[in-house]
């Protein structure tokens, strides 16, 4: 048995990309030969539209309220890109029950059922924006992901998002062997975005591992239900992608992360966040 | 500190579906796991009532619940309900796991009250909210506030003059209180006034509950559980209330809360006739001393076999009442006493100085805790001279054995005592308490 399996999780203030760049970047790991599945734990379940070219039909939740215990995998499981396995965990209806156990009750269902195949490289967990109780943080615990990349642009928002999910992750470190591997910026295009990011990131004692710029054909290959790799394969961002996915699979870097104050992030804010030679330019 | 408690006297919040059990023909419809309602059963023996115990309808939540949240499933048990149990009232109770997810409890029970007209009500009881002292409160609030409130153009507020409600013993955690309440409206009755006893078998139900506006005033006997519901009459009807702060047990307290009631009575203009209010007392009491009288050859007899001193572990009511009792009635010396309710620290420093005025001769200590594990302990490690008795819950008995004690049950749990309608209040209540702590002793006569 010479590979070890990788299980990843991704979190990020919503909106901020986390779904479009899990499946992206899983184009990418695929293209590269390996085995992967992604489970979308966000009651949305949009979590692999792209990979599966549509929405997931049946998620666990829903097979859970209506076929009860006894369920078979084949009909949560589903195989998307290149062979990808997909599931999404589901949830509640808006305003109703607990999104939260959910979570918990769908991953551990698919552990019963024997989703985790010994032929998987990667298993990503999708996860919510935000992490908002102990459901949300179930990809983390013991004996899952070990692995958690943050999405993060330069916005002031989604830096303090990520800054504040640290903290959960610092938490669970303590105990286990989840690690933080980096922070994937997924560009807003704001002043300085990268040169904040990265400062941000170092600040939190861990690294930005790729910034993915800005670019329409992630809008246009979204509306056609499918990832940039699939629908624009020789296209400037497919790369970007594909670049992201290689420094995944060579990351040795994970650490512990050191969350900061919200004073010292103002400072980070205002020390690199601000292009002094545009200031004029600002508009209402 | 947080810590570990052993041996709690009571339950969580949840333990007030017992309050609608006590309600004839009203039923408790539990919005929670398949363990709360059994707990409260066991915990309070021969406590099925009308539609309570295993009649109770339960949604039995579990993790498709938790997950999806309930309300689907507690409007279908609702339904279900009204199919195979004819009651006039219904509460549902909400047990940890509603509460946690949110379940939104109301807007189901809305739906039966807005467009089928049921006398339904809901109440938050999540266990991790109070105790049943506590909730008891809760439970009675909601009926008064959902359902009683319907009824207020017909039962205009304080309209009459000589009726009052009755706020006394939480129905199964005081074990006495079908004897009680009764034993209070007797009384009550005596005096010329009309009673709303509402809970047990002497209460007339929903029908009762709904005058309860009209009422004049409110007797309140407890040292604080309760009170919010004294509070929110007061509030919504202008009700004042008497209130006396322990159980009336033998004849000096109850003497003292009847005439109390009098004159409460006649300031807030009863029409009673004092005259026979006062002649009333006077005949309980003599009937209440000639067995007093009767005792005393027996007592003269038996005096070397007989406990000298006591201890109690109840809650602040049944100790206060008791102590008074035991001091001045019938020569038993109160020793350390243990109240284990959970008493809220305002309310303590009233209920320790109403103990300390027991007597200006002998100090008599207490403890407020709720750890009745640690207060066995504290009497483990006292010794006073003579025999001694324990009078608690069946959970003392054992400790009773081991200090060669005698041992009287007389709080929950209680497994080793069956009681159906004894009374503990009132002239015949002490009469009852004598009987009792004397046969006890005369169970070892050879």
């Amino acid at each position: 048995m010479g590979k070890q399996l990788r299980q990843i999780a991704i979190y990020g203030k919503g909106g901020i990309g986390k779904s479009t760049t899990t499946q992206n970047l899983t184009a990418g790991l695929v293209e590269r030969g390996n085995h992967v599945m992604v489970v979308g734990c966000d009651p949305k379940a949009d979590s692999t539209r792209l990979l599966l070219g549509g929405l997931h039909q049946k998620t666990v939740l829903d097979t859970l309220r209506d076929q009860g215990d006894d369920i078979e995998l084949e009909s949560i499981l589903k195989e998307g890109f290149m062979g990808t396995k997909c599931v999404e965990s589901g949830g509640p209806e808006p305003g109703v029950g607990c999104a939260g156990r959910g979570i918990i009750t769908s991953i551990g269902l698919l552990e019963r059922l024997g989703a985790y195949t010994e032929d998987l490289d990667y298993v990503f967990y999708d996860v919510l924006g935000d992490v908002v109780c102990g459901g949300f943080a179930m990809p983390i615990r013991e004996g899952k992901a070990k692995e958690i990349y943050i999405v993060a642009s330069g916005e002031m928002m989604a830096l303090y998002a990520a800054n504040n999910i640290s903290k959960g992750i610092a938490r669970y470190a303590r105990q286990g062997g989840v690690r933080l591997g980096g922070i994937i910026c997924n560009s807003r295009n704001v002043d300085r975005e990268a040169e904040l990011v990265r400062a941000f990131a170092e600040e939190l004692g861990t690294q930005m591992i790729h910034f993915v710029p800005r670019d329409n054909d992630v809008q246009r290959a979204e509306i056609r239900k499918k990832t940039v790799i699939q629908h624009f394969p020789d296209s400037k961002q497919a790369d970007e992608y594909r670049e992201l996915a290689k420094k995944i699979e060579e990351n040795d870097k994970f650490v512990i992360p050191k969350p900061m104050t919200q004073e010292r992030l103002e400072e980070i804010l205002l020390e690199y966040g601000l292009m002094d030679d545009l200031k004029d330019d600002y508009r209402i | 500190m947080a810590g570990l408690i052993e041996q709690e006297r009571y339950t969580c919040a949840i333990g007030a579906l017992q309050t609608v059990v006590a309600i004839p023909r009203a039923v408790p419809i539990l919005h929670s796991g398949p363990g709360c309602g059994v707990m409260i059963k066991g915990f309070f023996e021969r406590s099925a009532g009308y539609a309570g115990g295993e009649t109770a309808p339960c949604t039995n939540f579990s993790e498709r619940e938790v997950v999806f949240g309930g309300t689907d499933r507690l409007r279908s048990i609702i339904k279900n309900t009204y199919k195979v149990l004819d009651t006039d009232l219904q509460v549902v109770v909400t047990g940890c796991t509603a509460g946690i997810v949110g379940d939104d409890v109301a807007s189901v029970t809305d739906e039966f009250l807005y467009e089928e007209d049921r006398p339904i009500v809901h109440v938050e009881t999540s266990g991790f909210k109070s105790s049943n002292y506590v909730s008891h409160s809760a439970v009675v609030n909601a009926i008064i506030d959902q359902y009683v409130s319907r009824f207020e153009e017909e039962n205009p507020s304080r309209s009459e003059k000589n009726l009052v409600n009755v706020i006394a013993s939480i129905p199964y955690q005081d074990q006495f209180w079908k004897g009680n309440l009764k034993e209070y409206k007797r009384l009550l009755e005596g005096l010329g006034l009309k009673v709303n006893i509402l809970f047990g078998p002497h209460s007339g139900g929903v029908k009762e509950w709904q005058t309860i506006p009209k009422a004049n005033f409110n007797v309140f006997v407890s040292p604080w559980y309760g009170e919010p519901i004294v509070k929110n009459l007061e509030r919504r009807y202008g009700q004042p209330y008497y209130q006396f702060g322990y159980l009336p047990i033998g004849a000096n307290e109850t003497t003292k809360f009847l005439n109390g009631v009098v004159d409460f009575a006649l300031e807030q203009g009863a029409e009673i006739d004092e005259k026979k209010a006062r002649a009333f007392i006077a005949e309980e009491e003599k009937a209440y001393y000639e067995e007093l009288d009767n005792l005393a050859t027996f007592l003269l007899e038996f005096r070397y076999g007989l406990p000298s001193y006591a201890h109690i572990l109840h809650d602040a009511g049944y100790v206060t009442g008791l102590t008074r009792f035991l001091l001045h009635e019938t020569g038993l010396v109160p020793k350390e006493q243990f109240i284990v309710d959970n008493v809220p620290l305002k309310y303590q420093e009233k209920i320790a100085e109403n103990i300390k005025s027991t007597s200006d001769k002998r100090d008599i200590p207490v403890y407020f805790d709720p750890d009745a594990g640690a207060m066995q302990d504290v009497i483990r490690g006292l010794s006073h001279k003579g025999k001694g008795i324990i009078i608690g819950s069946g959970w003392d008995k054992e400790l009773a054995e081991e200090i060669d004690a005698d041992f009287l049950s007389i709080a929950c749990p209680t497994p080793y005592r069956i009681v159906l309608t004894t009374n503990y209040v009132g002239y015949t209540g002490g009469l009852r308490v004598i009987e009792d702590i004397y046969n006890t002793a005369l169970v070892q006569y050879k």
